[in-house]
């Protein structure tokens, strides 16, 4: 039993938990249905159960440094089963919402980016400093001749431009992520079985096949979507990696020939991430025999991801199809959206990749993890 | 009456294939009936008839059925009876259905069973009711929410009413709340309560009067024709007495009822009884809640009372409270104080969480309980308030309490949700206790109300022939009856009036007096309410009933009444002391005086007197008796061992008609005679029937003690006492005790007959036959 402590339940924080998607939380009665039907849920640990109540508590502090919480695979079985309504599987997203909100750094951005209603604000925001940065340059018009896209947003701007914003995107997170570990270890403690280097390796093993996902039940579709979605963005990770090295090293410049196998690999990867987040979609309007609600932090950005997919191949086919006047507007919309998963990273939906990587791997250190 | 008895037995339904019929009609011959038939289809029209035409041809007066249980077609075969005895005997549950076809002892036990019917019906008269124009007015004592509710309904439908209140005005602790549980679909949301309405309609009603500021200083008489005297609050007059002292002096041992300078009588035809409640006395919480000790501790009711008069402020600086923790079963569900539930504290913790919700929307209410108890289609209510975001419920025991220097309460819990220690840094902390019946008198203690007591009272020591005996002095608190039996109503446990509170709500130990809210057993307002209109119907089925010579309850048919032989009295006690339901007062020199509509007819009076002077027309000493010495007792090598029943028709003789319907099969040994209720089992008949040579006597009734089943209360466990004394009979006939038992049967364990019965006759067994056998 843990020693004393004062009990002051954040009132404020049960209002936004339940603005968020976690709008049944406190329809909890404690049943413990949810906690039997969790495939994640091991025999001594009560869950989701312990975070309904701890919603209901308003126990923020301790919620947002529960690695429990990101155990969820969001599977809904558990609010299949409720016998009262509670979706404890949606207010469990919400949950990792708040928590990645209140993690991240800088705060404001974390505002911007969770608040529905900034959307717009956000999508914004790049799209003026590109008009602006092109404007300033004189680049803003359709460029005569053959579609290259380079001539219309020149490769060092763009280059310069998200090279900038990955850095201090990529600090931003991992100052999230050492605030969360930092979070998650001081709250429920350090006695460690396993190195973090072979726990987090066995995470990221288990996680290149979806393991835990397999054990879903009510929303076992997910699954492919997740996976062709997570491959997806791999792939044109990796494909962002190639052309930087055939521009640099080989001074092989785009449009590369359809024939190029690094085309091939970007086409596909494209299409896994088109063909994946259309799942996702599909997916959520699915009759599971569960009333299940997608919050609009999680319906942003599925948004977001298929418009990216979705204006990267028109890119291409419209250049393709040499229209010129489509396809540079069309591009520049590509990079907003671009711009949009990038720097939005440590604040968006995608951020859950490395607070789940760290939660699974505190819980393989602990010995909480279940098979 | 000249008795002409028509024998009719039925072969339908088995019975025809299982017995042997023309024996049975030879067995009926040899007493003579005017007419004997067989009928193929007794139940049908034609069969019907049959009786029906000998009745208009041949003048029959007493007509025994031969067929199926009492219990059923009963509105086939139903003859005035007024006019006409009518037996069933039973041969198709009780025989056929039990035993074995064309057996010599099935044979035996039908043709015993119709000898015993017949003797029955032989000593049987038509009823000769007591009718009489009565007082129809309704006395309710009490002007609460329930009370109010039943003067209203009676008023309503042609009855007068009377309230007497002891309080300045009406409305009771309902006029106090701020808002009441929900009475309306959805039943999520509070209400304003609509008590003053209710006052208002009470005041305007012709058939209602009101005496606010006043109470009953006594009641004298019985249902259809009450004295009752109200007095004025300030013309009461109470003398207090040390009871032991004044025994000690000589003086009676009997508390002295109010005494009024200013009376007024009024007659009242029953009464609805409606005192209310009061809660728990708090100071009593000081360990381990603080109460009295810690200025922010206060209980539920002081929370309410704040509610409505301005808003809840902490008592130490005035404040609003921003958290206040409610702390559920305070000094309940706990031996030491209130061991019950009230039912209603959760709801009312949930409902006043709302009122610091509402006062401060950055308020949190924090209640801590062992179990959310929110019956029926509060649940809804719960579901809602559960809903908002700053009421926050906590399974978990409380640790302690602590005060901080500005009056902040630290509440120490054992948080049984998460497994933690959590301390709750409380503005307030809102005890909620427990609803205790103003049937007890401030100073008592409910949980020493158990049942071993019937009345609340002090214990005397009087000295007597016998040496020093103890004996309970009931206290009058609200009725003031001037009964023998004392003042007050018996009570089941805890103060509440007795009465099977399932199967007979309203009931209570006192004929024509019928308890309802929540001095009947703890409930919310909205319950109240209906439960005084229950009581008010009650009260008026009462009045109805009487006038016309039925017993009220549960014998609801029932037109006969008990006969006194008083010539023959010697004055000992037994049936005023014994009546369940106070039916008997006495005079100077304890001759019993009748009440008769006070009474239930249950008999029990008839069992306890040792001079058999107490008889009915259908149902007496001589009537079992001769029943008894009708029974033709095997010998040892035919039948044995011959054992008889004394059965109580209430339950144990239906547990013994499933038993025939489920077609168990059930020892042949066994000759069932049913009665009233145990209660009436006079220990003559024991002696009769072992004089007679019957091996073994078992009696069979219902559950007594703690969760009662008895329709009359004490039947069975008074034939349980008379069973002690049965010894000094037995050891006269030098005869082993264990020859006579007592059985509890719960109608539902009708499954056990066959066990039980055989258990029982194994045991006879190995006693051996009775010495008696063949004298």
């Amino acid at each position: 039993m843990a020693e004393e402590r004062v009990l002051s339940p954040d009132i404020q924080f049960i209002k936004e938990l339940r603005a968020v998607g976690g709008e049944t939380v406190k329809k909890c009665y404690q049943c413990a249905t949810c906690a039997v039907v969790c495939p994640m849920a091991g025999d001594d640990r009560p869950f989701p159960r312990k975070e309904m109540i701890m919603g209901q508590l308003g126990l923020k502090d301790e919620l947002i440094t529960d690695p429990d919480i990101w155990y969820c695979h969001n599977c809904n079985d558990c609010s299949k089963y409720c016998p009262r309504g509670a979706r404890p599987g949606d207010v469990l997203g919400a949950m990792r919402a708040k928590s990645i909100k209140e993690f991240a750094v800088p705060k404001f951005m974390g505002n911007i980016v969770t608040n529905p209603k900034m959307t717009i604000v956000a999508l914004a925001i790049p799209l003026v400093i590109f008009l602006v940065l092109l404007g300033a340059t004189g680049h803003l018009r359709i460029p005569e001749g053959e579609i290259v896209y380079s001539k219309f947003f020149p490769i060092p701007y763009i280059e310069i431009l998200f090279m900038t914003l990955v850095g201090l995107a990529g600090i931003s997170y991992i100052v999230s992520l050492k605030r969360f570990w930092d979070g998650i270890t001081s709250k429920n403690g350090k006695n460690y079985i396993k190195k973090f280097d072979d726990a987090l390796l066995e995470t990221i093993l288990e996680f290149l096949p979806h393991k835990k996902f397999t054990k879903c039940e009510t929303n076992a579709d997910r699954k492919n979507g997740h996976m062709l979605v997570f491959y997806g963005f791999v792939g044109l990770f990796i494909t962002t990696l190639w052309i930087t090295f055939y521009y640099y090293v080989f001074k092989k410049h785009s449009p590369i020939a359809l024939s190029d196998p690094m085309k091939w690999f970007a086409n596909l990867s494209a299409l896994a991430l088109l063909i994946g987040i259309l799942i996702i979609l599909a997916n959520r309007g699915k009759d599971k025999g569960v009333n299940t609600k997608t919050s609009s932090f999680d319906m942003t950005f599925i948004v977001i991801v298929f418009l990216l997919a979705i204006t990267g191949i028109l890119t291409e086919l419209i250049r393709l199809l040499g229209i010129a006047a489509l396809a540079y507007p069309t591009y520049l919309l590509h990079l907003m959206f671009v711009f949009y998963t990038i720097v939005y990273f440590p604040y968006s939906k995608l951020a859950h990749m490395g607070y789940r990587a760290l939660a699974i791997t505190y819980a393989k250190m602990t010995g909480r993890d279940v098979e | 009456m000249e008795k002409k008895i028509g024998v009719y037995i039925c072969k339908d339904c088995g019975i025809g294939e299982a017995l042997n019929i023309e024996q049975l009609e030879s067995v009926a011959n040899e007493y003579r009936p005017a007419v004997c038939r067989v009928h193929d289809f007794l139940c049908s029209q034609e069969g019907v008839q049959v009786i029906k035409d000998d009745i208009q041809n041949e003048g029959i007066n007493t007509i025994v059925i031969a067929a199926c249980s009492m219990r059923v077609n009963t509105d086939v075969f139903s003859f005035d009876p007024l006019k006409f005895v009518t037996e069933r005997v039973n041969l198709r549950e009780h025989v056929v259905w039990t035993q074995p076809p064309q057996d010599e002892n099935t044979q035996r036990m039908a043709e015993d069973y119709l000898r015993l019917g017949i003797m029955r019906a032989q000593k049987a008269d038509p009823a000769e009711p007591k009718t009489g124009e009565l007082e129809k007015t309704i006395l309710v004592v009490g002007g609460g929410v329930a009370g109010l509710s039943a003067a209203l309904e009676a008023a309503n439908a042609g009855y007068k009413a009377v309230i007497v209140e002891k309080a300045p005005e009406l409305g009771g602790r309902v006029l106090k709340m701020k808002k009441v549980l929900p009475t309306k679909p959805p039943y999520a949301e509070l209400e304003t309560p609509n008590i003053s309405e209710k006052i208002k309609a009470v005041q305007e009603h012709p058939n209602i009067t009101v005496y606010t500021n006043s109470q009953v200083v006594s009641i004298e008489g019985e249902p259809g024709m009450y004295d009752v005297t109200i007095c004025s609050n300030d013309a009461v007059s109470i003398k207090e007495i040390d009871i032991n002292e004044e025994v000690k002096k000589g003086g009676p041992a009997r508390f002295p009822l109010p005494e009024c300078s200013s009376p007024e009588t009024i007659k009242a035809g029953a009464v609805v009884f409606t005192i209310g409640w009061k809660p728990y006395d708090a100071t009593k919480l000081e360990e381990p809640f603080g109460y009295g000790k810690f200025k922010n501790v206060v209980t539920n009711w002081e929370v309410e009372e704040m509610a409505s008069n301005g808003g809840i402020k902490r008592p130490s600086d005035g404040k609003s409270p921003k958290n206040v923790v409610f702390i559920q079963c305070a000094g309940q569900r706990d031996e030491n104080h209130l061991p019950y539930c009230s039912s209603v504290c959760c709801l009312t913790s949930l409902k006043q969480a709302k009122y610091v919700r509402e006062a401060n929307p950055e308020a949190g209410a924090f209640i801590i309980y062992k179990d959310m108890r929110t019956p029926g289609l509060y649940e809804n209510f719960y579901k809602s308030m559960q809903d908002d975001d700053g009421i926050f419920l906590i399974k978990g025991e409380i640790i302690g309490l602590e005060e901080a220097e500005d009056g902040t309460v630290n509440v120490k819990i054992d948080n049984k949700l998460l497994n933690t220690k959590d301390i709750i840094q409380a503005d307030m902390v809102v005890l909620a206790t427990g609803m205790v019946t103003n049937m007890v008198p401030e100073g008592r203690e409910p949980k020493l109300l158990t049942q071993d007591q019937e009345y609340i009272g002090d214990i005397v020591s009087k000295q007597t022939e016998d040496g020093v005996v103890e004996e309970l002095v009931p206290y009058p608190i609200a009725l003031n009856l001037k009964y023998r039996q004392g003042p007050e109503m018996p009570y089941l446990k805890y103060g509440f009036p007795d009465s099977h509170f399932i199967c007979f709500p309203y009931e209570t130990r006192r004929t024509g007096i019928y308890a309802a809210g929540a001095a009947r057993h703890p409930m919310d307002a909205a319950q109240a309410a209906m439960d005084g209109a229950g009581a008010a119907l009650k009260a008026i089925q009462c009045i109805e009933r009487t006038s016309e010579g039925y017993a009220v309850h549960p014998r609801s048919w029932d037109q006969t009444f008990p006969v006194f032989r008083l010539e023959s009295c010697t004055q000992c006690r037994r049936c005023t002391v014994e009546c369940p339901f106070g039916v008997l007062d006495e005079d100077e020199k304890a001759t019993p005086q009748e009440h008769p509509y006070r009474c239930r007819r249950c008999g029990t009076c008839m069992g306890a007197c040792p001079q058999r002077i107490i008889n009915f027309n259908d149902y007496n000493i001589d009537m079992i008796s001769s029943m008894l010495s009708e029974l033709q007792v095997p010998g040892e090598d035919e039948l044995f061992p011959f054992i008889v029943g004394f059965i109580c028709e209430n339950d144990a003789y239906p547990a013994f008609d499933m038993a025939g319907i489920n077609r168990l099969q059930l020892p042949p040994n066994f000759r069932l005679i049913r009665l009233r209720c145990l209660g009436g089992m006079n220990l003559v008949w024991i002696s009769d029937a072992l004089s007679k040579g019957v091996d073994g006597i078992v009696l069979i009734g219902c559950k007594f003690g703690e969760d009662y089943q008895c329709h009359f209360i004490k039947g069975s466990q008074m034939a349980n006492e008379r069973l002690g004394k049965v010894q000094e009979t037995l050891s006269r006939l030098m005869l082993e005790a264990e020859r006579v038992k007592m059985i509890q049967l719960p109608i539902n364990e009708y499954d056990k007959l066959p066990q039980i019965l055989n258990e029982f006759a194994e045991q006879v067994k190995e006693i051996g036959a009775n010495p008696y056998k063949g004298f």
